[in-house]
């Protein structure tokens, strides 16, 4: 076993190198803003702009390559707190956050808020409760950490058959939306475009594993930051002259307010939550912005924010990441980057959603329906966003105004009239947020199932068919996930929603116990987790998951509900069964030191030293 | 030994509890009085929507920093009392 060949010193250079990928990436949507202007065409700049981000991801993916295992799992556990903290945010956030929270934001306004508050709360929950317990305990998957810390085969191939819900939806939605987002602007049919997205996650998991995924991963959410940030700003100035949107769009609340109402919106009515966050499909957006739980009543909005909060705190993609850093100290380090950056994320989306709702209703008021402003056309080709003058009266209102939820973040260039680059350098962010999200939820996936059902077999396996069997692993499911999105309709907040609660049913209650509670036993871990992933299991399978159906029993309360009873269970059997082997006290008592080396890596040097 | 060793997780158990606590306190109260604080503007948001959008996300972002702060030092004590 070659698991200590290199030191544990992260590479000098690493920030001259992500300035030369920053200033690299600018420089390609300058001179492609100087084409634009000297007239090319719109079918030219779209490939250059978004396929030339994908080269530089799988250059880096290409230098980042290993045949090393501990390279290829945790990164060789030498990743800054900063980088690391980098791409859990974007784990987090993903093309979901990108497209589909900005979306949500700008037809509930006030009400979404408990999503990217849950997220960030959640950051500082793993950050407390489990990542830097994990990095002590070094194993490669969440599954691997519950069967080291119960001494428990079965268990461990509970826990990896049970986190595939949550990472294949997440998976998908993933991969959908960074599909979907290249056939607005590039002449490839979804299907096409889904398998070249599969291509490309599986090449850069394969390729260097959680290496590669930490390297490309920081690239990519430089680029989504900056597809994200210069548009954004571009606007502010425009609309409040300051360029920090975050701070300035309170400004624009009157004009707003004022234009709404021109609109013919009224006070909304809180409805169902399962029924109260949009759907995908377009539609006119009737709560006015700033209205406080017009759309999702109180009580909904702290269940929201609690599953999503446990969601996160438990997202086994996440917390695959306590791995990589270099110390138990990182660890938490990079939890608390990881929360700045979420919230970076959290505190702009808003920003973009009512620039976007000002820009587009204060239009729609001055110009007759007959001569459309020429964002409105420019959208409609892009079939983003329909207009139709339903009754007649001579101008668009709010009502005959349909809105895709996933295009408003693509919107906003365009209703501000920006030039056309401008909404390629949005969509190359999303795209690279997407990927980075993917591939990582990929990578947890697959790892697992290679580590934790196959290898658990064959135990005696040397560094080399270690990897090939991840290899095949990562194909299958990139594969198997394509298959997926091919047959099934994925809705990326419906996925994402169902994801966390997922997560937090099944993992959340079982961490918790395993980490903070020495008396946990095997019996008490297996049946808190077979809790929990029932409770949620029976929600989807019985009562109607998104919607339309019986009852306010939805997925989000089921998730509480599932954690809670999951932790009742888990104490219970725990008590009530026979008290846990030495082995287990011995290797709590060491995952609770903060000192020393990963318990992993010294059972590895152990074995390797026996004759 | 042991003293040490209780002690710090003690202590461990106190600060993850006091943060986790506070957090979700904060958060509690700001979203059952949000409407009611819309009345008060603060950088010309409304206050309510003003906490909840970027108030409690920059507490959120100070407690992470601190307590990672905060555990390092509980950690450093205890390898101190350890070595002696």
């Amino acid at each position: 076993m070659s698991t200590h060949s290199r030191p544990r010193t992260p590479n000098p250079h690493l920030g001259a190198y992500y300035g030369i990928v920053t200033s690299a990436f600018l420089s390609l949507v300058i001179v492609l803003a100087l084409f634009e202007q000297l007239g090319w065409q719109q079918m030219w700049l779209a490939p250059a702009m978004l396929i030339a981000p994908l080269l530089l991801y799988l250059a880096i993916a290409v230098a980042a390559r290993t045949l090393n295992v501990e390279d290829f799992f945790v990164s060789g556990r030498r990743v800054p707190p900063v980088f690391n903290g980098l791409v859990m945010a974007a784990i987090v956030v993903g093309g979901t956050g990108f497209f589909a929270y900005a979306g949500t934001v700008f037809f509930l306004g006030f009400d979404a808020l408990a999503i990217g508050l849950g997220w960030a709360a959640g950051m500082l929950a793993a950050t407390v409760l489990f990542a830097p317990y994990l990095r002590k305990a070094g194993a490669y998957t969440v599954p691997a950490f519950l069967g080291h810390r119960f001494r428990s085969r079965p268990l461990r191939i509970m826990a990896s058959l049970l986190q595939l819900p949550p990472m294949v939806l997440l998976l998908a939605a993933e991969m959908k939306v960074a599909a979907l987002v290249a056939t607005h602007f590039l002449p490839i049919t979804y299907p096409l475009a889904v398998a070249a997205v599969g291509t490309i996650i599986a090449g850069i998991a394969i390729a260097g594993g959680m290496r590669a995924l930490t390297w490309c991963g920081s690239a990519e959410f430089v680029v989504s930051a900056l597809g994200l940030a210069v548009p954004l700003i571009v606007v502010s100035i425009m609309l409040t002259n300051l360029p920090a949107p975050q701070l300035t769009y309170g400004e624009t609340f009157a004009p707003l307010q004022k234009s709404e109402i021109t609109a013919g919106l009224t006070p909304a009515q809180p409805e169902e939550l399962a029924t109260a966050l949009p759907a995908a499909a377009p539609r006119a957006n009737t709560k006015p912005f700033l209205q406080p739980f017009g759309a999702i009543a109180m009580p909904d909005f702290l269940t929201l924010f609690l599953c999503l909060t446990l969601g996160t705190a438990a997202l086994p993609s996440l917390l695959v990441r306590s791995g990589v850093t270099s110390s138990v100290t990182d660890q938490r380090r990079s939890g608390a980057w990881a929360a700045l950056f979420v919230a970076l994320f959290a505190a702009t989306a808003p920003a973009l959603a009512a620039f976007v709702k000002l820009l587009m209703f204060q239009d729609i008021a001055q110009f007759p329906a007959t001569v459309p402003p020429t964002w409105l056309s420019d959208l409609s080709a892009l079939k983003l966003v329909f207009a139709r003058d339903v009754n007649g009266d001579g101008t668009i209102e709010a009502a005959e105004l349909l809105i895709a939820r996933d295009g408003v973040t693509l919107s906003l260039p365009a209703a501000a009239g920006l030039p056309f680059i401008c909404i390629l350098l949005t969509a190359a962010g999303g795209i690279a947020i997407a990927l980075a999200a993917a591939a990582a939820h990929l990578f947890t996936l697959a790892g697992s199932a290679a580590e934790d059902l196959i290898r658990v077999v064959g135990r005696e396996m040397t560094d080399l068919p270690r990897l090939v069997v991840a290899w095949v692993a990562i194909a299958a499911a990139a594969l198997g996930t394509a298959v997926f999105l091919a047959i099934a309709d994925v809705d990326l907040l419906q996925a994402a929603v169902t994801a966390f609660a997922f997560a937090a049913a099944t993992f959340f209650s079982v961490l918790l116990l395993a980490i903070w509670w020495q008396r946990c036993t095997r019996l008490g871990a297996v049946l808190a987790m077979a809790t929990g992933f029932a409770v949620m299991g029976g929600e989807i399978a019985f009562g109607d998951a998104f919607g339309s159906g019986q009852a306010r029993f939805t997925t989000v309360i089921a998730a509480l509900i599932g954690a809670i009873l999951a932790l009742i269970v888990g104490v219970a059997a725990s008590l009530l069964g026979g008290a846990p082997s030495p082995a287990e006290a011995k290797y709590f008592e060491e995952l609770r030191d903060p000192g020393g080396e990963a318990l992993y890596d010294r059972a590895q040097r152990r074995a390797a030293a026996r004759p | 030994m042991a003293e040490a060793r209780d002690r710090h997780q003690r202590r461990t158990l106190i600060l993850a509890a006091a943060v986790l606590a506070s957090v979700l306190a904060a958060v509690l109260i700001v979203v059952t009085t949000a409407a009611d604080l819309n009345q008060y503007r603060a950088l010309r948001f409304p206050l309510g929507f003003y906490l909840l959008a970027q108030g409690l996300l920059i507490v959120i972002v100070a407690v992470s920093f601190w307590f990672s702060r905060r555990q390092d030092q509980i950690d450093e004590e205890r390898d101190e009392s350890e070595e002696l």
